[in-house]
């Protein structure tokens, strides 16, 4: 029988009898189950457009909220299944802004217990953030070019920050856990302008054209012994390229020249090959030697499984379709399945225990995937 | 004039003030009671289909989740065995493992039979009323009084559930027949007690309110409430969640027999 306090110290049982919650797990996935014909299931958000976001591996989402009447940007995390904003975050001397032209980047670290931002409207640094104390934790590695890539490693050993912006672009890493808090300090390497980059020439009206932008994409490998980031190049024609360097040194082990512009890259589950998207088409490249195929099918965006050879993608046009379209891929036979009509999707993300993914549209939509077999 | 009768000199003279607002407080206290029997009587029931409809669901859709996640579990140990050097297959096979057996524990025991709707008989109403109005707690104020009708009360809520007709009798009888069902004397201090008694009911009035839409919005209520709508339509939405779970089971089986890709 169920008891409650009534004021005072008496102990009195209580007039109703409290029904087992021991089933409201099950129950919740009958419900989901019965409400889905697909292995899709689709959530507002928030509402608005921002385009800067970043998805947590358990289900969060980290976006600039959307300018709105008489309010002042933030930055704000989502919780994707319940649709419901849960925390805004601010730091101190934080100026009102209502602008979606900042530019904005965040990172969740892998055990969502911390989050890394940048944002045009904060002091040029890195801003970290504890999300279980819900509390500022301190600002590190200022800048000047603006760090718009991000990246923990798998074990949260190691973070990185690609800048982009022209001269004084940089890759930076940091080694996590050597002060009080989990990130500060100077970086414990860093990676400047590459020299063995080539012009791309294009004649003299052209100017900068061809030439070093910065660095995009970056991501750790799975055993955190790699790092492979999008070296960018200025010009709509250009080809940017991939630079595979070590950890913490930081030394090239490979570059490999893409074919136009790489809008995403990610490891396959086994740590020996790169999936990327480039110009609209999906690659697959070996890490450490100039072999790549490119792959049947187009793609803006991917993630791989954290341990399946599968793949989640997002292209923003069909074939003979004006329609965007998620859709998963099987690694080894190269087969397209669950494809889901989407649009707009600016991130996707894989949870951590591989049961699900997320991918977020700029306008708040998000799309979880989730079958029931994985 | 009018003479009062001389063997009972009382029977005429007007109520005291008292006792006429003790009249008063005595109907109000009864119609109370009827109200509170009958809402006890509706969450008591509330509470009995919902009981029994989880007892359903775990033993119809449950089980069989238990038996679709013991299979996960399988083919996520089967992959972490077939790469032993890959960190995050290893973790999803213990978290697969640890999910399993969370929802073999929830769903319970396979052997149990299966378990019935609750309807209760026109009968059994008629005695849960009977017992909410004579022993509801809220309506003595009485301290020992109070916890001897909230035990009793208690059991009057198990056997409801349980359909337990004489049991519910007996309850009624025992209290019936205790000390404590003896009402003392005196219009003032029974004024006093009726009206603390109309408190409490008022108040557990609003308890019973508040408990009842609780319940209603519980995940569980839902459920079976897009259940019993869609009947309403014919159809059978359990016997639909259990075809997609077996089909579910079907895949997982084919994929650990080697039949299917291995990417789902």
């Amino acid at each position: 029988m169920q008891t409650r306090e009534k004021p005072g110290t008496e102990l009195v049982p209580a007039g109703s009898q409290g029904l087992a919650v021991r089933s409201a797990a099950l129950v919740v996935r009958g419900l989901r189950d019965l409400a889905r014909d697909s292995n899709w299931l689709i959530k507002k958000v928030f509402t608005g457009r921002t385009p800067r976001l970043a998805i947590s591996g358990g289900g969060q989402v980290c976006a600039i909220s959307p300018p709105m009447r008489r309010s002042v940007q933030r930055v704000v995390l989502y919780d994707i299944e319940l649709s419901v904003p849960t925390m805004a975050l601010s730091v101190t001397n934080e100026l009102p802004i209502s602008s979606t032209d900042l530019p904005a980047a965040f990172s969740w670290s892998p055990t969502m217990h911390y989050l890394v931002a940048a944002w045009g409207a904060w002091h040029p640094a890195l801003h970290i953030f504890d999300l279980q104390g819900k509390m500022f934790v301190g600002a590190f590695g200022e800048w000047r070019n603006f760090p718009a890539h991000l990246a923990w490693s798998d074990k949260g050993k190691y973070f990185a920050a690609a800048s982009t912006g022209g001269k004084g672009s940089s890759l930076r890493l940091w080694e996590t856990g050597r002060f009080a808090a989990p990130i500060a300090g100077a970086p414990a390497n860093e990676m400047g302008a590459p020299s063995w980059i080539e012009t791309q020439g294009y004649g003299e009206e052209f100017a900068e054209e061809g030439s070093f932008c910065g660095y995009g994409q970056t991501v750790f490998s799975p055993n955190e012994k790699l790092l492979a980031s999008v070296v960018e190049i200025k010009g709509d024609w250009a080809d940017d390229a991939i630079v595979v360097v070590d950890v913490p040194m930081l030394r090239k082990q490979n570059v490999f020249t893409a074919q136009g512009h790489i809008t995403d890259l990610t490891w396959t589950p086994d740590g020996q090959k790169i999936v990327y998207c480039a110009a609209g088409q999906a690659y697959r490249l070996d890490a450490l030697s100039p072999e790549f195929e490119p792959l049947p099918f187009g793609a803006e965006r991917c993630a791989c499984h954290p341990h399946l050879p599968l793949c989640l993608c997002f292209s923003s046009w069909l074939k003979n379709s004006a329609k965007g379209r998620l859709f998963l891929v099987d690694l080894n036979s190269m087969r397209v399945f669950d494809e889901y009509a989407a649009e707009g999707v600016v991130d996707l993300r894989w949870s951590v225990d591989g049961t699900k993914a997320y991918a977020v549209t700029q306008h708040g939509l998000a799309y979880i995937y989730e079958p029931p077999l994985l | 004039m009018a003479l009062k009768s001389a063997d009972n000199p009382v029977s005429n003279a007007p109520l005291k003030p008292e006792e006429q607002e003790l009249a008063l407080k005595r109907e109000e206290q009864t119609a109370l009671e009827t109200e509170l029997a009958e809402r006890e009587l509706r969450s008591a029931n509330l509470h009995a289909e919902l009981g029994a409809f989880e007892r359903q669901y775990l033993h119809f859709v449950g089980l069989r989740y238990a038996e679709l996640d013991e299979l996960k579990a399988q083919i996520s140990e089967r992959l972490a065995t077939e790469q032993p050097g890959n960190e995050r297959a290893r973790k999803a096979a213990q978290d697969a493992r640890a999910r399993a057996n969370e929802t073999k524990s929830v769903a319970g025991d396979e052997a149990e039979q299966a378990p019935r709707a609750f309807k209760a008989s026109p009968e059994m109403k008629r005695l849960f009323r009977e017992v909410a109005k004579r022993i509801h707690p809220d309506l003595t104020s009485d301290r020992d009084d109070r916890a001897k009708r909230q035990q009793l009360m208690a059991e009057a809520n198990e056997a409801y559930g349980r359909g337990d007709e004489t049991q519910l009798t007996k309850i009624l009888t025992e209290y019936e027949c205790s000390p404590e069902a003896v009402k003392g004397d005196g219009p003032g201090a029974e004024l006093i007690r009726v009206i603390r008694r109309i408190s409490q009911a008022r108040s557990r009035l609003s308890e019973i309110d508040a408990e009842i839409q609780e319940l209603q919005r519980s995940d569980l209520y839902q459920l079976r409430s897009r259940i019993d709508e869609a009947q309403v339509h014919g159809r059978d939405v359990l016997k639909e969640m259990i075809a997609k779970v077996e089909d579910q089971i079907g895949q997982a089986k084919r994929r650990l027999e080697g039949a299917e890709p291995s990417e789902r």
